[in-house]
């Protein structure tokens, strides 16, 4: 037990004291929250306004169509034709749009009216311009119907669709949860990979230098492996605790000087019923309030263990049937495309996660780290992810992970003795046996 | 009564896949000698060090220390140096010395008490904080070296220790194996190259393709091998040499030195003794010097595999 207590620290503190952890862990995080900010604040700055002409054919909509300071409609010379209007808009630099509404626009209810563009326009913009356009449809029709104004508008409705499960009525909108899953999905995908892959790189180091041969006539190979794999399974999570808290505190600093006022007032308040002001508010207290950060922490810590556990294992088979990294191609391809394809499922889990597809690659050891904490972001009950659900998926990871292990410690045993030479898949087998 | 023997290798066979490495061996290991394990490359000589240092487990055969069926905990008595030497490139020497030798049972304290004894009786110091990518390779097997004595085992294996080392370090660590001799330490030397460790091996066992093919002393076994070759070094006529004694002898060699000196290398056949021969010779040549040519521990293998 102590020898590998032994090399559980020298596996960890070796890491710990590289530049590159150091850098990373600190960078890392940094360049996330970064990037995040960068978007925040390119997003301010995208353009603000729109000029646009406007060739109203059938000389209908004037003073209907509903002119804003963002959106700035302006009327075509009557005595100008279609094309005449095209040259104007191509010679005018200051204007952005040219928004043809043809005569037979009100005829029926689906026809198209055409936007030029030079640079093309926003979809909100876009979105904007057809919903003024059907608005302006709508009042030429109550006016030609003699309709009363306020009697449409009493008629006219807007709904909003509250997805809201039976079971559970505070879970609601789940789909919006799915993206802080996605974001912990990818999270989990990331740091199982960089840290089995340190495995990985550890027992070829170990291999090249000759010193396996030391180390291994003084404790067990398998001792050897699993110490290393605790080992570096530690610094990832010492990173991911560095992580967490640079993000939290960076974040913060970064959220209150974007948005001081709402932020402050959100956190003070303590009740988001009373918040709701503006769409930076709703996300802050979606974030705030809505995801249950602890059961999120604890299965990014669980599936992280197991997952790594997996693939670790797995890993040093690899770098022990090889001699050299640049040997390692053939082996990892097809132990990493399970992780990536589960990441490419991810959109298709959010649109349905109670789905037997989404069912089955949570259940999947070699998928179920990643899928699983989308599933969970979304909520535990039988909207999303039933605790059952979790409970097998953790107990299948986990006896595939001591299976694999056992597997993998067999390859092992017998690669890092095999020098000068890259294992074929017919050799690992052949070891596998013995 | 005291178990003699350290180790005592009984019956041991190991096969990879089809492929035989050891077949039958059975060789025992005096307490406080130094034993040559010799034998050509690809003979088996490494997989029978694996097993005693339980790297790899034989298929069949037991393998005993002081008289205990070889365990796990046995390993902190045992010091071994691979053939292929290596340590952790990054690593500082103190500290990984300091390591290698918990991972051998000692404490820390006393790992790194130990550690600075060794590298003050090499002068090397000031090596504690270097890492051993900025060692030369040299400078590495001294290192290496230390690693492998610092638990002060009861049992050395060294595995070809004299490959890649300049005739300094050579010396220098042929002296260190015989001051852990005195130090009552056991010593097992493996290599390919027998004349390197014939001088300083009390007793060796020879394996040749997965089979221990001879085993006893030194001494014994080139006594036992030797055969009747004499060297003679003589002044006078060659003819006058070769003339002398007429059949039951054969010219192996002759050579000739500028001083006129010759020297006359041949093998008695049958009854002739070297008493009469000379007694033939003497009247006609003026003989210089005559002397039994002991074989070598190489001619020994030779000899033993050509009569296989």
């Amino acid at each position: 037990m102590s020898e590998i207590w032994l090399i559980i620290k020298r596996e960890y503190w070796t890491r710990i004291r590289k530049k590159t952890f150091i850098i990373m862990s600190f960078l890392g995080p940094l360049l996330i929250v970064g990037f995040i900010g960068l978007t925040a604040v390119l997003s301010k700055g995208k353009k603000n306004s729109y000029e646009i002409i406007v060739f109203d054919e059938a000389k209908l909509f004037d003073g209907v169509l509903r002119n804003n300071e963002k959106y700035h409609l302006k009327w075509a010379p009557e005595d100008k034709n279609y094309n005449q209007v095209q040259e104007i808009f191509k010679s005018d630099e200051n204007l952005d749009l040219l928004l043809y509404l043809p005569s037979n626009l009100i005829k029926t209810n689906s026809m198209t009216a055409k936007c030029l563009y030079k640079a093309i326009p926003s979809s909100s913009a876009q979105k904007h311009l057809t919903s003024i356009i059907n608005e302006a449809i709508e009042l030429y029709r109550v006016n030609q119907n003699q309709i009363n104004i306020e009697t449409y508008k009493a008629i006219k409705t807007r709904v909003n669709l509250d997805i809201i499960d039976v079971e559970d009525p505070e879970n609601k909108n789940i789909q919006r949860k799915g993206i802080i899953g996605f974001v912990f999905a990818f999270f989990i995908y990331f740091f199982i990979l960089m840290y089995s892959v340190q495995v990985m790189r550890g027992v070829i180091e170990e291999k090249t230098s000759r010193i396996i041969e030391i180390i291994i006539s003084s404790v067990s190979s398998f001792k050897l492996m699993t110490a290393k794999i605790i080992g570096v399974g530690l610094v990832g999570f010492t990173q991911f605790f560095i992580w967490i808290f640079v993000i939290t505190v960076t974040s913060v600093l970064l959220l209150n000087n974007l948005v001081p006022d709402i932020y402050s007032s959100t956190l003070q308040s303590q009740n988001p019923l009373t918040v709701n002001t503006g769409e930076s508010a709703q996300i802050i207290e979606f974030l705030l309030y809505k995801i249950h950060w602890p059961s999120m922490f604890i299965f990014f810590g669980v599936y992280f263990i197991g997952g790594y556990l997996l693939y670790a294992g797995m890993m040093a088979a690899i770098g022990a049937a090889v001699d050299e990294e640049t040997d390692t191609q053939q082996f990892l391809i097809p132990l990493t495309i399970p992780m990536i394809f589960a990441l490419s499922m991810i959109s298709s889990v959010i649109d349905d996660p109670s789905s037997s597809l989404s069912f089955w690659l949570s259940e999947i050891p070699f998928t179920s780290p990643v899928i699983m904490l989308v599933r969970i972001a979304m909520g535990i009950g039988p909207s999303s992810v039933e605790a059952w659900e979790i409970i097998l998926s953790v107990g299948l990871l986990f006896i595939t992970f001591i299976l694999t292990t056992w597997l993998s410690s067999k390859i092992y045993a017998n690669g890092i003795l095999s020098f000068g030479k890259k294992a074929s898949y017919k050799e690992l087998f052949k070891w596998l046996k013995s | 009564m005291p178990v003699r023997n350290i180790i005592q290798i009984e019956d041991i066979h190991k096969s990879y896949g089809n492929y035989k490495a050891l077949q039958n061996i059975n060789i025992n290991v005096k307490k406080g000698s130094i034993f040559g394990l010799l034998g050509p490359n690809g003979a088996g000589k490494t997989s029978l060090i694996r097993i005693i240092n339980q790297i790899i487990t034989p298929d069949k055969g037991t393998i005993k220390i002081n008289g205990n069926i070889l365990e796990k905990k046995h390993v902190y008595q045992i010091g071994y140096l691979p053939e292929e030497r290596g340590l952790y490139k990054k690593m500082k020497v103190g500290e990984q010395a300091i390591y290698l030798a918990q991972l051998k049972g000692l404490n820390k304290i006393e790992a790194k008490k130990r550690v600075r004894f060794w590298l003050e009786k090499f002068n090397i110091e000031n090596w504690w904080n270097k890492k051993i990518e900025d060692l030369s390779k040299g400078m590495a097997q001294k290192i290496q070296f230390i690693t492998t004595v610092l638990h002060e085992p009861e049992l050395l294996i060294l595995d070809e220790p004299f490959s890649g080392l300049d005739p300094t370090n050579s010396e220098l660590i042929k002296k260190e194996i015989l001051d852990l001799k005195k130090a009552k330490s056991t010593i097992i030397l493996s290599t390919h190259n027998m004349n390197s460790v014939e001088e300083i091996c009390d007793e060796a066992a020879i394996i040749n393709k997965s089979k221990k093919i001879l085993d006893g002393k030194i001494d014994e076994l080139k006594n036992e091998y030797s055969t009747n070759r004499w060297k003679i070094c003589y002044v006078g006529n060659k003819m006058s040499f070769t003339n002398a004694v007429w059949g039951g002898w054969k010219l192996e060699s002759h050579h000739s030195l500028e001083n006129g000196t010759h020297i006359a290398e041949i093998e008695l056949l049958e009854q002739l003794k070297i008493s009469d021969f000379i007694k033939g010779i003497v009247s006609h040549i003026e003989i210089q010097e005559v002397a039994r040519k002991t074989p070598s521990m190489q001619d020994v293998f030779l000899n033993v595999v050509s009569n296989e």
